[in-house]
């Protein structure tokens, strides 16, 4: 089967794209098939089955804060995803909460997605109501001012520009908020 | 074989040759050479923003954000991907016994892709990311790049159609399955992503990102270092046998394990396991391959000393065998949980991209242009030169970023280690990345300047 491949092109074209469809069927076409998950938004309401919450659309002013998000490539250095490891689950928690497992569900309005690859900076994930907005407004325009020994760029083009600004914070005080993971009058708005 | 020879030696051609013409491989060079140069500036300036952070930070288009992503395009599609297909372009020919099938295609594939290249350029300062990694550039685009590869694509797969040798090296194959499983892999990363989300739209994504590396690079890289190692040193292949355990392994093997991206993340643990065992898996291509490639050099290693190209071949194989040790043990969950997300991982893609495929690509170009242009190489010693501050800073580079990767995240792993000392932690080593670029950086610089100064030169001595 192979030796034929060495003098035969069409045959050595057939049999590398036979091979190389088999895997690639198998991991990208049949997963979402198979995992009903990856498509159906996080919901639930029964204290008893674990967290509640319910993830929803983005609304029209964070999915602007979104584009910037993207636009700025903010997913170069921070990740959005708290990963099945203990470490993960205890420093992105909070006041003593640990941060829920990011799962498949709860990324289901995500487009582009933003999981990330790199953590130059902390994740995300579940950064939604850590800060206020004065917070991030200092933080945007220099953000040494209140992390010392920070390497990330300022953004005044965005503190400086109201609407921008605006749907930025509206978007990041979203993110993680789709399962109710603190005591609801601990977010900071 | 028949004798073969460029149209630049055409005087010293016996009667019958066949005489290549040359002007694709030579237009797709010259620009890869220009935007290696070009986008090296690039990645001096964000591996000196680590450490100065304020440096150009209030220009929206010159903020990291910006201009990591042109890094990565630029270096991947305008300089490597562009000097692959002209090296492609030159060997091809050579190995099929015939004139390229048309030089009139090839030229305008050359226009296209400096087109497509400037487009990026514009497109990545002025914000117009598409969020996916690897694939940032936005559609139209994305579209004029399958046009281009599609006629790369028919432009070599008609040459080969129209051989005089009927049986095909090795090379030919990597290059046909390069040109082949590039085309699904890209529209799957950049027009399948448009219909899904979360999840499923970043499996879709990874499997486009892991591939580009693994049936794009690896496969055109691979293709020109089994045609260059035996070339440069006058000395047979060790075994086709091994060759073709290596290609077909690779052509099963690789696609599975884009989800070793996403381990320990909010994708299926099922998935995740099916590509730790597939990465792992990934050791026979490799090895095959390397083994054949050394063996290929047995008893011909004193070669090195005095051929440039040659050195950086051999150097680009060892690179190539440590990058694709450490990818199938990052994928074991116990290692991810430490090296994923940290500065190791810049540190393994850079070996794989610059120390390994980029050497090729660098060997491939030193050695053809002055065949390509009929005249010496401008500078000797200048190629010795830049071999050394690549190689240099190209360790430099990946060491720290290993060692200071582990590090930071041995401490993410301790929680009661607040998240800025860990970047602070990471400073010394960040300078010392900086400085192993500039290293790099002057090594690309004489590496460019030596290949301009060889085709604009009026030296017109033959080459050896």
């Amino acid at each position: 089967m192979f030796q034929k491949a060495d003098n035969n092109a069409l045959w050595a074209i057939g049999l590398s794209l036979a091979l190389f469809f088999i895997g690639g069927i198998l991991t990208t076409v049949v997963p979402p098939l198979v995992d009903t998950t990856w498509a159906k938004p996080f919901e639930n309401h029964d204290p008893a089955k674990g967290i509640t919450g319910k993830v929803v659309p983005l609304t029209d002013l964070q999915k602007k804060g979104r584009a910037i998000y993207v636009r700025e490539g903010c997913w170069y250095c921070h990740t959005q995803q708290i990963r099945t490891l203990l470490a993960d689950t205890k420093r992105y928690g909070w006041r003593g909460v640990d941060a829920p497992i990011s799962t498949p569900d709860e990324f289901v309005y995500d487009d582009p997605h933003m999981f990330g690859t790199k953590r130059t900076g902390p994740d995300l994930a579940r950064v939604g109501g850590k800060y206020d907005e004065q917070w991030h407004k200092t933080h945007f325009r220099n953000p040494r001012d209140l992390v010392k020994g920070s390497v990330m760029p300022p953004y005044p083009w965005i503190a400086n520009d109201p609407a921008e600004f605006k749907a930025m914070v509206a978007y990041l005080q979203n993110l993680g908020r789709g399962k109710d993971w603190r005591p609801a009058n601990d977010y900071e708005k | 074989m028949q004798a073969q020879f460029s149209k630049a030696e055409v005087a010293s051609a016996p009667e019958g040759a066949v005489v290549h013409d040359d002007a694709t491989a030579k237009w797709f060079l010259i620009s890869s050479v220009a935007y290696f140069f070009i986008v090296g500036i690039i990645a001096v300036i964000i591996a000196a923003k680590f450490v100065w952070p304020d440096l150009m930070g209030t220009m929206s288009w010159l903020t990291y954000g910006r201009l990591r992503p042109l890094h990565v395009n630029g270096m991947l599609f305008g300089w490597l991907l562009a000097a692959d297909m002209g090296l492609a372009y030159y060997v091809i020919p050579r190995l099929c016994g015939v004139k390229l099938w048309s030089e009139k295609l090839g030229l305008a594939t050359a226009i296209l892709w400096n087109v497509i290249i400037l487009g990026a350029v514009v497109t990545l300062l002025a914000g117009l990311n598409q969020g996916w990694e690897y694939a940032e550039l936005p559609w139209y685009l994305d579209i004029l790049v399958v046009v281009a590869w599609i006629m790369f694509g028919v432009n070599i797969l008609m040459t080969v159609a129209s051989r005089k040798h009927q049986a095909m090296y090795v090379t030919i194959w990597y290059t046909m399955g390069c040109i082949l499983w590039t085309a699904f892999v890209y529209l799957t990363g950049n027009f399948a992503t448009l219909f899904a989300t979360g999840t499923n739209q970043a499996n879709l994504n990874w499997m486009y990102v892991h591939n580009a590396v693994g049936l794009i690079f690896t496969p055109i890289g691979l293709a020109i270092a089994y045609y260059f190692i035996p070339r440069a040193s006058s000395t047979p292949l060790h075994s086709h046998k091994l060759s073709m355990v290596g290609f077909w392994s690779l052509a099963f093997v690789y696609v599975w394990t884009g989800a070793h991206h996403m381990l320990h993340g909010p994708i299926s643990q099922w998935l995740q396991t099916i590509s730790i065992a597939f990465s792992v898996m990934l050791l026979i291509p490799v090895w095959a391959v390397v083994y054949n490639l050394f063996a290929t050099m047995k008893g011909q290693w004193h070669q090195l000393r005095e051929s440039v190209p040659l050195r950086f071949l051999m150097s680009g194989v060892v690179f190539y065998l440590l990058t694709c040790f450490q990818g199938p043990m990052h994928s074991l969950r116990t290692v991810n949980a430490i090296v994923s997300k940290t500065d190791w991982i810049p540190g393994h893609a850079h070996m794989a991209v610059l120390g390994c495929f980029s050497f090729f690509a660098i060997a491939g170009t030193y050695f053809v242009m002055p065949k390509i242009f009929g005249k010496a190489l401008h500078s000797e010693a200048m190629a010795n030169w830049s071999y050394w501050l690549l190689m240099v800073g190209g360790l430099g580079f990946f060491v720290t970023l290993w060692l200071g990767g582990f590090w930071q995240g041995w401490q993410w792993n301790n929680w009661s280690i607040p998240f800025i000392d860990t970047v602070i932690a990471l400073r010394p080593i960040w300078l010392v990345r900086f400085v192993s670029g500039v290293m790099m950086f002057a090594g690309i610089v004489l590496f460019a300047y030596n290949i301009l100064a060889t085709a604009l030169g009026d030296d017109e001595r033959a080459a050896a």
